[in-house]
């Protein structure tokens, strides 16, 4: 199938970026989630993944 | 126009979860269809090659349930492999355990990804549904029925176990492996936990699998005796969940729960590898999958077989 690689691009990207490039926000936002994971609600860390969604965004030069 | 359809092409395939079918019966927990096109799919990518780089949990596994073969002093016939692949446990076969291996497998492409040269006892291969295992082999003909890593995705178990039961001739064995119990908790609780933060709510992204403790109920109940259940672990270290995720779906072993959604918000999915890392990882920065692997053995009652003890006996003094 050779449309998968043209596909799989964008996700790989935000495998990278999510990983590496934004490695520091993930790890805040992940601290966060396990502070709380007895009691997560929505948006329970919304503070931080704004955060680290931004640094995607930004990595990633798009918008969603 | 075809702009339009150039456009529209990434987006639907895009997700990580193929299109669920709505219809919903006792005991479908899975989608067969879905399973059947994730591994055609799986092993015809690159023209088998990820799919055979992905072999390794199941090479392991079916190398654990060769072991277990072995342990048992005969030498059979014919083997029948049910849900076979291309053969990850009919490869390790020699001279010594059997004399020919059929192998039934629902995807074509997974059971013809390997060639005949890399088998050493002669094998059949039959395309058709596992699941109508009486439609394929008649009640009371097969010396050997051997599962290595299928029946996880059967939705009838019990009726599947009894299937067997009913293939096998008196004194017959039967041989099995299948995910079970904790496998990737690690993927599951990560995915829901972001879900829940992300999103407000769950869903089922990994299957549902059978416990332990119900495996050797399932046996008895399906008419097995001299039952043998255990559990094994397979390790593996991953740089990140979204290797798992690739690796998974190279096995062919995409979720195909019914009901499930069709894609995973990038936010959710972003959020979950962030929370895998942090609730997981290992201290080298690698994050844990466990694979949690139920081995059960079974024979078919015949009068010829050793009974257990009378409770009585216990009675006597052994001195």
């Amino acid at each position: 199938m050779t449309s998968t690689t043209i596909i799989e691009r964008p996700l790989r990207r935000l495998a990278v970026h999510s990983t590496t490039t934004c490695a520091a926000q993930a790890s805040t936002y992940g601290r966060c989630i396990l502070a709380t994971y007895t009691d997560v609600r929505k948006d329970v860390c919304k503070e931080e993944f704004l955060k680290f969604g931004q640094c995607l965004r930004d990595a990633m030069k798009r918008k969603w | 126009m075809i702009s339009s359809v150039r456009r529209f092409v990434p987006r639907s395939v895009r997700s990580l979860a193929s299109i669920s079918s709505s219809h919903v019966g006792p005991f479908a927990v899975f989608d067969r269809k879905a399973k059947q096109l994730q591994r055609d799919r799986a092993a015809a990518k690159d023209g088998g090659k990820s799919s055979a780089t992905v072999d390794y949990v199941r090479d392991e596994v079916a190398d654990r349930l060769l072991e277990r073969l072995e342990d048992i002093n005969r030498k059979f016939s014919t083997i029948l492999d049910l849900g076979s692949g291309p053969g990850h446990f009919a490869r390790l076969l020699g001279p010594e355990n059997a004399t020919r291996c059929i192998m039934i497998e629902p995807s074509e492409k997974t059971l013809y990804r390997d060639p005949d040269t890399s088998f050493e006892v002669p094998v059949e291969r039959i395309h058709a549904d596992e699941e109508e295992l009486l439609q394929i082999v008649e009640p009371n003909t097969q010396e050997a029925i051997v599962s290595c890593l299928s029946l996880q995705w059967i939705n009838d178990l019990p009726g599947m176990l009894v299937q067997i039961n009913r293939a096998l001739r008196p004194d017959g064995l039967f041989l099995g492996a299948m995910f079970g119990g904790e496998t990737l908790f690690e993927l599951r609780t990560s995915l829901q936990l972001a879900e829940v933060d992300r999103e407000g709510g769950i869903s089922p992204h990994v299957s549902p699998m059978t416990d332990t403790r119900d495996v050797s109920n399932l046996l008895g109940r399906a008419g097995f005796t001299l039952l043998t259940v255990d559990i094994d672990e397979v390790k593996v270290a991953y740089p990140s969940m979204w290797e798992l995720m690739d690796d998974l779906r190279d096995m062919g072993e995409s979720n195909a729960v019914i009901g499930r959604r069709h894609f995973i918000h990038r936010d959710t999915l972003t959020a979950a590898s962030a929370i895998y890392k942090e609730l997981h990882g290992n201290e080298d920065g690698t994050v844990p999958a466990t694979f949690q692997v139920i081995f059960m053995i079974g024979w078919k009652p015949d009068p010829s077989q050793a009974k257990p003890v009378d409770k009585k006996s216990t009675m006597q003094n052994v001195i």
